[in-house]
């Protein structure tokens, strides 16, 4: 029965989950038709060159002409990120807040169902969105081979996960909060303002001397701090990331189980 | 036997706010519970507190013997519920939805759910956007209904409803009763309780009035004398006597309400010279609306 939930949240954002696939492929499609005209512009590469904090900001470090550079500029660095979380911070939002805001929320809770498997449901409906999202661009990645761009799999593998795992660590926060304060707004809010300061410190840390010590508060550092198309993985990030997750579904958990449902 | 709902000492407060005040309710199995209530008296918040979707501030409710925070699971498997308000997905077909709640529950009888869905008239091939607020009723009425519930709780369950569809919902009110099942029936509607309950109960700013057979606050009910003489009489002859409410005047004519013994009115009546008296039955309206009328205006509770 805790499958029906997702099921049924599935079902009822089934039109903006598809509109995400399609726009982020189209997009990605469009990013690594491109390379070839960009990979031996040393211009680009300028760009980074003097560790610009302009540069960072937009998560532009390194080499940017390489397959891993241009897609880690174009996408993993920042753009996927971005699009995942305005799914998964979304979704975490109306979830339970704002399904209860809108009147909904009463008829799923009478289901003999506990609490703990309606939010189970609600999780999982979140990481298969985000999932699929992800394997989208990921998909997109594979047929950049076409154009050159040849990442290494396990690399891609890599950082596929971290970007997933950063979406369903935001998305688990803003449905915590939703179901402490019941507002839907106030989850996004809040939420979306933690991911604009951690993705702001991870970015300049590189290059911004007193925001360094920082960047171990932030989880876009920990999921794509390291740039894992280029380097790999790092297995201590990815525990941190599930624990921030596991933290974030026991606090949901624990604030859904006192929420007074309309 | 079990009783299907008991309260003791149920409270809930929102802040500074008491919606409910040490609430003790008792309904037995197979009957038809009317819970009336002024707008905002706490009768919602007491169907959420029952149906563990609140959680009380203090006492306790129990449902077919169980804890209804404790055992809600266990509880939700025997309730049908009818919110007073509710919304369902926009973009879901009304045949979804009840797809979709019979799933969910594991367990519905399929030929039944056709069958209220015959009987109510219920479009399901639109989707929810496209339903009016009474169609919307409707199949709030079948998901509440389509499991055989042993216990139905339903708030405003006919708001919205055409007169043709009310008289339907009491058949199935009926119907489930004489299955031995038990309904407790919230409303702000005397009428649609007074046709259908076997027992009543009155909430008010939170607090439980009265709670009662509807033959029993019957015969509590005051009784309405109209008095005409042959010279003007003072109001003021009849107010002073035990059990007479609301007296009103205009020229020889007299009104008063009276819920006291008759002997002594009678009495005075005799010495004034009366000309013409009429007597009309008890009005369980009036006693209702008294109940009513004690309360401030409430916040939505």
């Amino acid at each position: 029965m805790t499958a029906e939930i997702t099921r049924y949240d599935l079902y009822n954002r089934r039109r903006s989950t598809v509109w995400y696939a399609v726009g982020m492929a189209l997009y990605m499609l469009v990013i690594v038709a491109l390379y070839p005209s960009f990979k031996h512009s040393s211009e680009l590469n300028k760009l980074t060159q003097g560790n610009s904090p302009l540069a960072a900001l937009f998560g532009a470090t390194g080499t940017l002409t390489s397959p891993a550079g241009w897609m880690n500029v174009n996408a993993y660095a920042n753009f996927l990120p971005l699009i995942i979380l305005l799914l998964t911070i979304g979704y975490g939002a109306s979830a339970i807040a704002g399904q209860n805001e809108d009147g909904m929320l009463g008829l799923l809770v009478v289901l003999p169902l506990s609490r703990r498997r309606i939010l189970a449901g609600k999780t999982t409906t979140m990481i298969v969105q985000a999932l699929i999202l992800d394997l989208t661009v990921a998909a997109c990645v594979y047929v950049g081979r076409v154009f050159q761009v040849t990442l290494d799999p396990w690399h891609v593998a890599t950082a596929t996960l971290a970007v997933l795992l950063l979406g369903i660590d935001f998305g688990l926060i803003a449905l915590a909060l939703g179901a402490t304060t019941g507002s839907r707004s106030t989850a996004i809010g809040i939420t979306s303002a933690l991911a604009a300061a951690c993705y702001l410190v991870s970015s300049l840390a590189p290059v911004v001397h007193w925001i360094r010590p920082l960047r171990f508060a932030s989880l876009f550092y920990w999921a794509v701090g390291h740039q894992p198309l280029t380097n790999g993985a790092r297995p201590g990030s990815f525990a941190v990331l599930l624990a921030v997750a596991i933290a974030a579904a026991i606090a949901a958990n624990t604030a859904f189980r006192r929420l007074d449902i309309r | 036997m079990t009783p299907a709902i008991e309260t003791h000492g149920l409270t809930k407060s929102f802040g500074a706010t008491l919606a409910v005040d040490r609430l003790d309710l008792r309904v037995e199995p197979g009957q038809v519970f009317g819970f009336l209530g002024p707008n905002g008296a706490g009768k919602t918040t007491t169907i959420r507190l029952l149906l563990a979707l609140h959680h009380p501030t203090a006492g306790s409710a129990r449902v077919f013997g169980l804890d209804s925070s404790r055992d809600s699971v266990a509880i939700h498997a025997r309730c049908g519920y009818l919110p007073g308000e509710f919304e369902l997905p926009r973009r879901m077909t009304g045949l979804r939805v009840l797809d979709w709640f019979a799933r969910a529950r594991g367990h519905v009888d399929q030929r039944w759910r056709d069958e209220l869905v015959e009987r109510f008239d219920v479009i399901v091939d639109r989707q929810i956007h496209e339903l009016s607020k009474g169609n919307r009723q409707k199949l709030g009425i079948v998901l509440a209904f389509m499991h055989h519930p042993e216990l139905l709780v339903l708030d405003e369950p006919t708001s919205g409803l055409d007169p043709l569809m009310q008289n339907e919902f009491q058949r199935l009110l009926r119907e489930t009763i004489a299955e031995g099942r038990t309904v407790f029936l919230s409303s702000h509607e005397l009428d649609e309780v007074q046709r259908v309950a076997d027992r009543v109960a009155i909430i008010r700013a939170g607090r439980l009035v009265v709670t009662d057979t509807v033959d029993r606050l019957r015969q509590r009910a005051p009784q309405t004398i109209e008095l005409r003489f042959a010279t003007p009489v003072a109001p003021s002859v009849f107010e002073s006597l035990g059990g007479v409410q609301r007296v009103t005047a205009d020229g020889d004519r007299i009104t008063l309400q009276t819920t006291g013994q008759l002997a002594q009115l009678l009495r005075v009546i005799a010495d004034h010279d009366p000309v013409d008296v009429v007597a009309r039955h008890a009005d369980l309206d009036e006693l209702f609306l008294s109940y009513y009328r004690q309360a401030g205006p409430g916040d939505d509770r």
